[in-house]
């Protein structure tokens, strides 16, 4: 079956379609051409996904480095840390550069026949998506390391200028988070990572290349979902907004207050207080 | 808006207005000291309680006792470290000033500390909101929405990187430790509060427009400083006027304008520019028949201010006419056109300015002293612009010595006076605020205004053709 609609879309293809049978080289010609073809869009297909999941995983890493990067400077701030911040960064810089490498490979594949209008846009929007995570992490970088260098911890004094901001132990969890990230290349590829002034300039002279080669009007990508999409979206557990985990307890037995908000309504007992509370937050917010 | 194509941190966002930055770093890490710093304390919540907060009584005494001030400095002072984004109150989170009671605060982590190398880009705003959003499910302020709106407009190539990037930091968030979580979100809230304030806020961070190049870090040339000791020396050889007599000039000025000064006194109605609402133009306009009562207070200060005033000058010429003493004006009205005119246009300007003001004879004669006459009339042989200037500042004298005040007690300025208008001052809630600002109208196109002038111009210029003395006396001689 497959292979007489193969045979009956070669002889479309030929010139000559009705008047000569086709020789047995052409035939073979024709048909390892489209072979290719087909062989060259689950190729480009693989990519493609593969592209995806790497910026999934960039997304992941790069949100666990902000988390972190937040904590310089301020008083959970140490080697721990640090050493945190460089695991990850090291990361980042491989998921990067693999990434980059393929990218290029994607849409400076000349071949018109084998990529489709959708494969085309959809290997754009991931070169926007790329560039735009890459521009991210980079102004992330840079604070990193201005703060660092504002707060340099070689010695113990050093430790009295971080700011006490109410963070105790902040980047234990992180660690366990960025085990999970797997990309293909990451494990694959053991290429030594730069410091963070170099990966910096890296970065920068990457993606300065990357708008050279690859001509791709960014303004022709659109978004996939529209506005307020994802404020619909179903969570695990309903969430504790910030307000009502702000909320302070209320000693009124003595008619004594805690230093709490300046509301009027906490003289009241302690059963009524905290639902008071809750109402005044959410009137005053 | 666009990928920007990144450049190395080469000054394009300068802003020179916010070199203290530098000096309140430095003051923040001194306030971290454990021994001279501020003394901080656990905040108790119902659900964890997290150290290190301070109480804004114990910061402004620290500040006084630092910078060896009284309180209401060291109060302000406080108010400003809170204005950019150092410290943030925990309790009432927008309003961000720092108050000398037991209200708490808490330091700003570093990553979140005002920079001037760095602006709080839209990207990163677009992904809080977006975090926000699934936090919230859709519940937030109307001008985060807007602002939501906007960016989703404007960033739509990268919308889905920043709703990924969005719940990643949102999963991220989930993961930690509560009391760290809740420092976290509270100090990202604290940042967006400061860099994208709400409507009708003042923002500390209003620091005017970027610098191309940082004056801190220019090479200063052995020529530059050459110049500079030369404007030095020049300035010392000037003669100076003793400071008394001139603060007492600026004294008598603001004691003159302080009413009328938008920034010290309430505008009536309302000031335009803060409650987007512009019957404060519509009634201040040139040609409106009855203007307000401060504008006629204001012609009262000065000839120059009834001059400069249109609708004023306006209201001086009936007077002049009154008094058939308008010449004066008329030449020093034409000795403007020609100053401010076309080039083109000022011979035949002069011409006629001579023939109708200083020939002798003229229908229109002014009277000002010989000297002042037979240098003009020579400087008319090869006019420029400014030819009448010694003859416009003679007549602009005798005007105001003479004839100003005759029309501050004329019955015309009088009636003028009781007729003007007292608008009553708004009062806008926060609501109908808003909806001035969305109903913001464009006003009078230019082009209409422009025909009106025009049709204004043509009407006066018809109405009073120059009075001819001989015409008039011989009418009168005719009569007789």
């Amino acid at each position: 079956m497959e292979a007489d609609s193969q045979q009956r879309e070669c002889r479309t293809l030929l010139p000559h379609s009705d008047s000569t049978p086709p020789s047995p080289h052409a035939f073979d010609h024709i048909m390892s051409r489209w072979r290719r073809s087909v062989d060259g869009l689950t190729a480009l297909r693989r990519n493609q996904w593969d592209c995806e999941r790497a910026q999934e995983a960039l997304s992941h890493v790069m949100s666990c480095f902000h988390q972190l990067a937040a904590l310089l400077g301020s008083s959970a701030d140490g080697a721990f840390l640090r050493n945190e911040l460089e695991g990850i960064r090291a990361l980042a810089y491989r998921i990067c550069s693999g990434l980059s490498c393929r990218l290029l490979c994607l849409l400076s594949d000349s071949e018109p026949p084998t990529t489709g209008a959708d494969d085309q846009q959809l290997s754009e929007r991931l070169w926007v998506l790329f560039l735009s995570a890459a521009e991210n992490l980079l102004s992330d970088l840079w604070k990193a390391s201005d703060l660092i260098g504002r707060f340099p911890l070689t010695q113990p004094k050093d430790r009295h200028a971080l700011v006490s901001t109410g963070c105790i132990d902040g980047p234990v969890g992180m660690a366990a988070r960025v085990v999970l990230v797997q990309v293909p290349w990451v494990t694959l590829e053991e290429a030594p990572s730069p410091d963070l002034t170099s990966h910096i300039t890296d970065l920068q002279t990457m993606l300065n290349e990357m708008q050279l080669k690859v001509p791709v009007a960014f303004w022709s990508v659109e978004a996939t979902q529209p506005a307020w999409a994802e404020a619909h979206e179903d969570l695990d557990q309903p969430e504790e907004s910030l307000e009502e985990l702000m909320e302070v307890e209320v000693v009124s037995e003595n008619k004594t207050m805690s230093a709490c908000c300046r509301l009027h309504c906490v003289r009241s007992g302690i059963k009524e207080g905290p639902r008071k509370i809750q109402k005044a937050l959410r009137r005053n917010i | 808006m666009t990928i920007r194509t990144v450049r190395p941190d080469r000054v394009q966002h300068i802003r020179c207005q916010m070199h203290c930055l530098k000096k309140l770093d430095v003051m923040v890490v001194e306030m971290q000291d454990p021994k001279s710093g501020v003394r901080g304390s656990e905040q108790k919540l119902n659900v964890t309680s997290i150290p290190h907060v301070i109480t804004g009584h114990d910061v402004i005494a620290w500040i006084s006792t630092k910078m060896k001030t009284t309180t209401e400095e060291a109060q302000a002072f406080g108010t400003m470290l809170v204005a950019y984004g150092y410290i943030y109150p925990l309790l009432n989170h927008k309003k961000l000033v720092m108050c000398n009671d037991t209200s708490l605060y808490r330091f700003q982590t570093p990553y979140f500390w005002p920079t001037h190398q760095w602006v709080a880009e839209d990207s990163d705003y677009a992904i809080y909101l977006a975090k926000k959003n699934i936090r919230k499910k859709g519940v937030l302020e109307p001008f985060e929405q807007a602002h939501y709106n906007h960016l989703h407009d404007w960033l739509n190539h990268k919308w889905d990187f920043v709703v990924m990037q969005a719940t990643e930091q949102h999963k991220a968030g989930k993961e930690r430790k509560k009391p760290d979580r809740v420092v976290f979100d509270c100090q990202e809230r604290a940042y967006w509060v400061v860099n994208r304030p709400s409507r009708h806020t003042h923002s500390a961070m209003d620091c005017g427009p970027d610098r191309l190049i940082d004056p801190d870090a220019q090479n200063l040339s052995f020529d530059h400083y050459r110049r500079l000791n030369m404007f030095y020396q020049q300035a010392i050889m000037r003669s100076k006027v003793k400071s008394s007599v001139s603060l007492g000039a600026l004294v008598k000025y603001v004691t003159t304008y302080k009413n009328h000064d938008p920034f010290l006194a309430p505008c009536l109605p309302s000031n335009p520019w803060q409650t987007d609402n512009d019957t404060y133009w519509t009634l201040n306009m040139r040609r409106v028949d009855v203007p307000t009562k401060m504008r006629v207070e204001r012609w009262s200060f000065s000839l120059f201010e009834l001059l400069t005033d249109l609708r004023g000058r306006d209201d001086f010429k009936v007077f002049l006419k009154k008094e058939f003493s308008g010449e004066n004006l008329a030449f020093w009205e034409a000795a403007e056109e020609l100053k401010w005119g076309t080039a083109s246009s000022m011979l035949t300007k002069a011409e006629t300015i001579f023939k109708t003001f200083l020939a002798p004879g003229a229908p229109r004669w002014i009277n000002i002293d010989g000297r002042t006459m037979g240098l003009t009339v020579k400087g008319l042989e090869h006019p420029h612009r400014y030819v009448l200037e010694a003859a416009q500042t003679h007549v602009f004298l005798l005007m105001k010595k003479d004839t100003f005040f005759r029309y501050l007690k004329s019955p015309v300025y009088k009636d003028m006076q009781k007729k003007a208008l007292s608008p009553e001052a708004h009062s806008f809630s926060p609501a109908q605020l808003e909806q001035n600002a969305q109903r913001r109208n464009p006003g009078i196109h230019p082009i209409i205004l422009w025909q009106q002038e025009e049709a204004e111009k043509a009407k006066a210029a018809a109405a009073s053709a120059p009075v001819d003395v001989k015409a008039v006396m011989s009418k009168i001689d005719r009569k007789k």
